[in-house]
This record gives C-alpha cells, sequence and structure tokens, in this order.
C-alpha cells in the first residue's frame, strides 16, 4: 500500500517535471536538454526510475517466485544491505568514473543479484517442501536459464570492454557475473538432484554426497576466482575492501565443505570397514525402524559395536557431525569391532547369574570336605529359591533362561567343580558395590550368547526408560536379597563349625578352605559373609579378609555386630533345643545340622515374606 | 521422494496425531511447510503451572534431525528454565558441542533419538521442576529458589492469562 503511493506520487512529479520543461520549451528537443540541465528534475527522474526498477524488480518477481515466504524475504533484506555498503565502498574507488551509466550499471547488479539469492532459497526450498508443482520447476527451469545468459551476456560484453578500452570497472562487473554464474551453476545441479530425487520413488541415499561435492567444487571455483581478483584489484587499482567480506565467507564456506567432505568420507571409511551390514536375519528380528529417519530398513543398514542398526546414509549424515551411536552415545571410533565370538564367557555371565555362581561356588568349596555333606544341601535348595523370587529381574534380562548354568542344576555337594566355569572370573559390574548404594552398580552386562537373543531383547536390554531402570534397581535388590542369605548361611556356617570344632578337628581346615575362596575371588565385594567369618574364625584369615572389610568399615562394623547377635541367638537356641549341642563324633553332628538347616530356612521364609 | 527431513517430520506428525500424549498437541501452522510447527502444552497437574495451556513454536532446522529445532512460547512465561523471549532452555535441544550453560553433559544433548515428543515431554517435566542451576531467567530462578510463594502466584497469574481469567493482584 504504502509503495503504491510512493510510485504514485513519483509518477506524479515525474508527470509534473516533464509537463513543466514541455510547456517551458514547447519542443521535444530543447525540454529534454531543460531536464538534464536542472537538478531538480534529475532528481525527480533519478527517483522514477528507481521506482522503476522496484516496479520491475516486483513483476519478475511475481512472475518467477510468487509469493515470497517470509524466511526467503528476511534473507533476502538481510543480504541486500550487505550488497548495498558494499556497493557504496567499491564508488569510492572508482569515484573518477563516477557517472549515472556507472550508478545503473552497479544497480542492475544488485538487481540480478537478489534474483541469484532468490533462486538459491527457492531450490533449497525443494527438499523441504511435501508439494511440488510443474509451475515451481517451469519458474526455476526459465529463471535460471534467463540469469544464465545474462549473467554470460555481461561477463563477454566487459570481457570485450577490458580487451578493447583497458582495465576500468567493467573489470569488476566481470568479475561479479563470473561469481554470479557459479551460483547459477550450483543452484542448477542442486535443482538437477533435487528433481531426481523428488520423481524417484526410494529415497536416494547418494545425494548428500554429491551435493557435498557440488559444493567443494564451486567453492573452489569461487575461491579461486575471488583470490585473482584482489590480486589484479591490487595491481591496477588499490586494495578492493569491499571484496572482502564476501571473500572471507566465500573461504569459510569452502573451508567447511572440505571437512564436511573429509568427515564424510571418514565416516564412510569406517562404516565400510569396520561395521558390518546388518542381515536381513538381524533386520527381521527386530522392530526394524532407523531411528534417525523413522523409516523401515530393508537393506543398506549397518550394525553398530553396540548392535544398534540404523540406515547407513543415515548413519552417514550423522557421523559427518559426530562419530557417536545415536541411541547409546557410544563412540564409535573408541570401540573395536564387535567380537565375532564369545571369548570371555565368564564375564559376561549376568550379574544375577554371577551371583548365583559365585555363591554356589564359595559354597562347594565350602563343601569339599565331608562332614560338611549334608549341610550343603540347604544352599542348593536356597539358591533354587531365589529365581522364584525375582521374576522381574528375569524379565529385564531375558537371556537368564538361556543361560548354560541355571542354579537348579548345580549339585554343590555332588561334584563342586562340575558347574563353577573352569576359567570362572570375578564378574565385573557386580561387585564393590557398598549395600546401601546399590544404584551405583554399573548396569548388567550382556550375555555372552548374543546371537541366541532377538533383536526385540536386545532392544530391551539397553532401553534407558523408566520401566528398564526399575528392572536393573529390581535386579540389584534382587542381588543384595541373594547375598543377604549368603550372610545368614555363612552364620549358620559358623555355628555349625564352631560346633564341629567341639565335636571333630577336620572343620578348621574346611574353614580355611572357605577363607580361601573368599579371598581367591578379591572383587567379590560381599563384606558380609567375610566379616562373619572373621568373626567367628578370629584367627590368621583376618588380614586375609581384611580388604573386604576395609571397602566400608561402618558398614562391616554394623554387619559384625549383627552377625554376632544372631550368632549368640542361634547358639543359644541351638543349646536350648538340642539339649546336647556337642556330645562326641559325626554321627551326633547330624541332629543340629538338620536343626541349623530348618531354622535356616525358616528365616529365609521370613526374610522372603519381608521382602514383599 | 521428499527430503529426509520432511519425511522425518511428516512421519513424527503422523504419529502425535494417531497417538497423542496427554497434554501436549503439536502439529505443522500449516501443511505446506512441515519446518514451522505449533504446539500447546498444558501445565502438568499439581505445579504451579497446573491449566494453564501455553502455546509454543517450534522452529526446525533443514538437517532436521540431525540437528535440534528450536523451541519459543509464543506466551508470556516466568520460569527458571526459558528465556524472558520465550525461547526454551533445556539440554536435549541443544547440539553436542554447544552449551551455553556450561554444565551439560553430552550424554544429555540432542541426538536424531529425540524426537518432537520427547522434547514436548522434557519441557512438561521442566515446567514441573525447574532446574535452577541453569538460569535462563535468571530472576526466576533466584525467585524458584527463595521465595517459591512469589513464583507460585506469578505462575498462576500466567496460567489464567492463558486462559484469560482475570488476574490474582497483591
Amino acid at each position: 500500500m504504502r509503495f503504491l503511493g510512493i510510485s504514485f506520487v513519483s509518477f506524479l512529479l515525474t508527470a509534473l517535471v516533464v509537463a513543466n520543461a514541455y510547456y517551458q520549451k514547447k519542443q521535444f528537443y530543447p525540454s529534454v536538454v531543460y531536464i538534464t540541465k536542472s537538478n531538480p528534475s534529475m532528481a525527480v527522474i533519478y527517483i522514477q526510475a528507481f521506482i522503476g526498477v522496484w516496479i520491475m524488480g516486483k513483476l519478475m518477481r511475481k512472475i518467477f517466485f510468487g509469493q515470497l515466504r517470509s524466511t526467503e524475504f528476511e534473507h533476502l533484506m538481510e543480504r541486500s544491505w550487505y550488497a548495498i555498503t558494499e556497493t557504496c565502498l567499491a564508488f569510492t574507488v572508482f569515484r573518477d568514473d563516477f557517472t549515472p551509466k556507472f550508478v545503473a550499471l552497479f544497480t542492475l547488479l544488485l538487481f540480478l543479484k537478489s534474483f541469484h539469492w532468490l533462486a538459491e532459497d527457492r531450490v533449497d526450498y525443494m527438499e523441504r517442501s511435501p508439494v511440488i508443482s510443474w509451475l515451481f520447476h517451469i519458474r526455476v527451469l526459465s529463471l535460471l536459464l534467463l540469469l544464465g545468459a545474462l549473467d554470460m551476456h555481461f561477463i563477454a560484453h566487459a570481457y570485450q570492454s577490458t580487451v578493447t578500452k583497458g582495465a576500468s570497472v567493467q573489470l569488476v562487473f566481470g568479475f561479479e557475473y563470473a561469481v554470479l554464474i557459479t551460483v547459477v551453476i550450483n543452484i542448477g545441479i542442486k535443482y538437477a538432484l533435487h528433481s531426481v530425487d523428488l520423481n524417484s520413488e526410494t529415497p536416494w541415499d547418494n545425494k548428500a554426497v554429491f551435493l557435498l561435492y557440488t559444493e567443494l567444487v564451486m567453492g573452489l571455483i569461487k575461491v579461486i576466482l575471488y583470490v585473482a581478483f584482489v590480486a589484479i584489484m591490487v595491481r591496477i587499482y588499490t586494495l578492493p575492501l569491499f571484496a572482502f567480506r564476501p571473500m572471507y565467507y566465500t573461504i569459510r564456506n569452502f573451508k567447511k565443505a572440505f571437512s564436511d567432505v573429509i568427515l564424510s568420507r571418514r565416516a564412510i571409511h569406517n562404516m565400510n570397514t569396520l561395521y558390518p551390514d546388518a542381515t536381513p536375519e538381524e533386520l527381521a528380528a527386530a522392530d526394524n525402524v532407523c531411528i534417525i529417519c523413522r523409516e523401515e530398513m530393508v537393506t543398506a543398514s549397518k550394525k553398530l559395536p553396540c548392535n544398534h542398526i540404523f540406515h547407513t546414509s543415515c548413519l552417514r549424515s550423522w557421523f559427518q557431525r559426530q562419530q557417536t551411536c545415536p541411541t547409546c552415545r557410544l563412540n564409535i571410533l573408541r570401540t573395536p569391532a564387535p567380537p565375532t565370538n564369545n571369548n570371555i564367557p565368564g564375564a559376561q555371565v549376568p550379574p544375577q547369574n554371577a551371583a548365583q555362581n559365585q555363591f554356589l561356588n564359595m559354597f562347594a568349596a565350602a563343601g569339599r570336605p565331608n562332614p560338611f555333606h549334608l549341610f550343603n544341601q540347604p544352599p542348593a535348595a536356597g539358591v533354587n529359591a531365589a529365581p522364584r523370587q525375582p521374576p522381574n529381574a528375569a524379565g529385564a534380562q531375558p537371556q537368564a533362561p538361556e543361560q548354560p548354568q541355571p542354579a537348579g542344576t548345580a549339585q554343590p555337594g555332588q561334584g563342586p567343580n562340575n558347574h563353577v566355569p573352569p576359567n570362572f572370573m570375578p564378574p565385573f559390574g557386580f561387585p564393590t558395590f557398598p549395600f546401601p548404594m546399590p544404584f551405583m552398580a554399573p548396569p548388567p552386562m550382556p550375555p555372552a550368547n548374543l546371537t541366541t537373543l532377538s533383536e526385540e531383547e536386545l532392544r530391551n536390554l539397553e532401553g534407558n526408560e523408566r520401566q528398564h531402570i526399575e528392572a536393573r534397581i529390581q535386579c540389584l535388590r534382587n542381588i543384595q536379597t541373594l547375598l543377604d542369605a549368603s550372610v545368614q548361611m555363612m552364620q549358620q556356617y559358623s555355628v555349625a563349625a564352631s560346633i564341629a570344632t567341639a565335636s571333630t578337628n577336620r572343620p578348621p581346615q574346611s574353614e580355611a578352605n572357605l577363607a580361601n575362596n573368599s579371598t581367591t575371588s578379591p572383587n567379590s565385594a560381599n563384606p558380609r559373609p567375610s566379616t562373619s567369618a572373621t568373626e567367628t574364625t578370629a584367627n590368621s584369615q583376618n588380614d586375609m579378609n581384611g580388604a573386604g572389610v576395609s571397602n566400608s568399615e561402618d558398614e562391616a562394623a554394623k554387619v559384625a555386630t549383627s552377625s554376632k547377635s544372631s550368632l549368640m541367638v542361634a547358639e543359644e537356641r541351638d543349646s536350648g533345643e538340642t539339649g546336647v549341642p556337642s556330645t562326641s563324633n559325626g554321627n551326633s553332628t547330624l541332629s543340629p545340622e538338620e536343626v541349623i538347616r530348618r531354622r535356616r530356612l525358616q528365616r529365609f521364609l521370613q526374610q522372603e515374606q519381608e521382602q514383599h | 521422494m521428499a527430503g529426509s527431513a520432511l519425511r522425518r517430520l511428516m512421519a513424527e506428525y503422523k504419529q502425535l496425531t494417531l497417538n497423542p500424549p496427554e497434554g501436549i498437541i503439536a502439529g505443522p501452522k500449516n501443511e505446506e511447510n512441515f519446518f514451522e510447527w505449533e504446539a500447546l502444552i498444558i501445565g502438568p497437574e499439581g505445579t504451579c503451572f497446573e491449566g494453564g495451556v501455553f502455546p509454543a513454536k517450534l522452529t526446525f532446522p533443514p538437517d532436521y534431525p540431525l540437528s535440534p529445532p528450536k523451541m519459543q512460547f509464543t506466551c508470556d512465561m516466568f520460569h527458571p528454565n526459558i528465556y524472558s523471549d520465550g525461547r526454551v532452555c533445556i539440554s536435549i535441544l541443544h547440539a553436542p558441542g554447544d552449551d551455553p550453560m556450561g554444565y551439560e553433559s553430552s550424554a544429555e544433548r540432542w541426538s536424531p533419538v529425540q524426537s518432537v515428543e520427547k522434547i514436548l515431554l522434557s519441557v512438561v517435566s521442566m515446567l514441573a521442576e525447574p532446574n535452577d542451576e541453569s538460569g535462563a531467567n535468571v530472576d526466576a530462578a533466584k525467585m524458584w529458589r527463595e521465595n517459591r510463594e512469589e513464583f507460585s502466584r506469578i505462575a498462576e497469574n500466567l496460567v489464567r492469562k492463558t486462559l484469560g481469567i482475570p488476574q490474582l493482584l497483591g
């Protein structure tokens, strides 16, 4: 509306000036001379010319672009201001040839530049628009052809002028239009790539790579053009200040394109060499949606060391920015390729199984001496009871049932070594947490044999949503329960040991065995059993168990007192119920053991009730 | 095929329309441009923002989901993690590498796993539990720490404003 008003006033003024001149001079030629001689008249004519260019611009915009989007308009405005200030700077260099023709040429240059910018924005928009009509294609193509033709014409003109008349302002124009023609070529290539992609049924993965290389080559040409221009200008005129800002941005863009290409190449190289393609089975096993683009993965997918699967092209563009797994942020460059087979099965046993193993291991070792054969039956029962308790843990750790050593099959008394893996290692991840803070324990380790798991189970394993964390905490609680049970058993065991010490001289040896055993796995942050052992035996094993105790001294002290008191209670009851705690030989130890076993079971049940 | 960013935004829009999460409405401003979204967030229950309907706009970059979108409330907001011009400052909206507050670990930054839904849910939980360590609005952070009643009163007034109810005085 405002523009209409301004142009109307301008037209009116022009008409007045022309009418006035014609009224005074009556003839065409004298009136033209009159207008050119009179400064106010010339001002009005200049304004009119400017308005004319503006109207022309609006018209062209209507034809080639229709309605401008707000971002396009903002872009245009921002760039225009820079371009205008730079033009003014250029005027200072060429103030000797400052003529109306010169101003007109610069205005034309700005005018054409703005259309190049708009065309660039429009073509970039292609990738983001859901609907691309035929009109769009016709507009872009005709605009590109027109701009290209104009640029070529002006380059040719500038060349002719420079060759025939020597260096002049035409040098600047020739160079500016040369840069513009690279822009046109760049837009044209982008347009072609986008059109091919739009018309294909499937996503074109390599488009991004082509775009990258286009950007790189065009950036290089532009940088060469700018450097050549600045060199020539410095030799002939002076330092072309007005070219510095665009030159700086061009060099920066080129540098960015260059590093993009390098990063992209590195990412592609990494993916091709380090990570295997996801097999169709793996894709079929999980819900095969690529988390980056949220589309189904049918082919061309990669599996990272963390077993997350993505589209190759999605991963490539992500790796250009960051070398981490999008899902779990595993740094893929620091992680070696995934192991092809299970090399350390012992270490990868999940915690609750590890806990059971250790549990069994301990008692199995303790069970070697014969007198404790019967005594060792209950632990198996206790362990069998444990899986009943943590149904949640089993849900969260679907691999648990598939483990080769389920607790039930282990018969500690019969073959202690059978169920202990020969290369049993202290399970990492499980030990060394002080009991009051089970949250500090790292999440469960994956099972050894990942191939037996479906993709969904794996996904469940690694999830970090609320339910998974809850399941993990539950699992840790279950471990705690198991450990508490083991403490109880240790107490019973020490009672039995003290009884046995009274009756026979073999048990101390077995205790030494036990102590040795618990120190063979130094990581076992199982302070309770070891402290109770220390309490009861209170001899040379003290220092050996010291490491375990020193983990958390308060805790240890607490446990020690509690175990002491319960020990006393146990002994009291022992003497009260059985009457004859220690008579003589092996036969008589049977009944206290039986009593202890029952009591232990009772306590265990009680504990379970408390848990619920 | 359209660009991957567009396809992903369409997929997310479809998902949000089919299974809208509670208290959140979001979608493109118009079907021509999927890179500008509007969202309405309902203040979480049991907080001082309860009952409010807060409009916001989401602006997606051309390389979404590799770069995070920007989110800005278009109504008045007074919250420790919202700039006074409405821009939301939460860690998942920051690309790894830029850290305006200098305290976030890269583990809680933007990654393509995030989505509009997750962002909006994070904003809902941010409304419920402001993080006064990152003071996008220092005044609000200070008030949240020291004068919770006043904070609640201002929040209440904001809620009333979004609902067009007369303001509380005092």
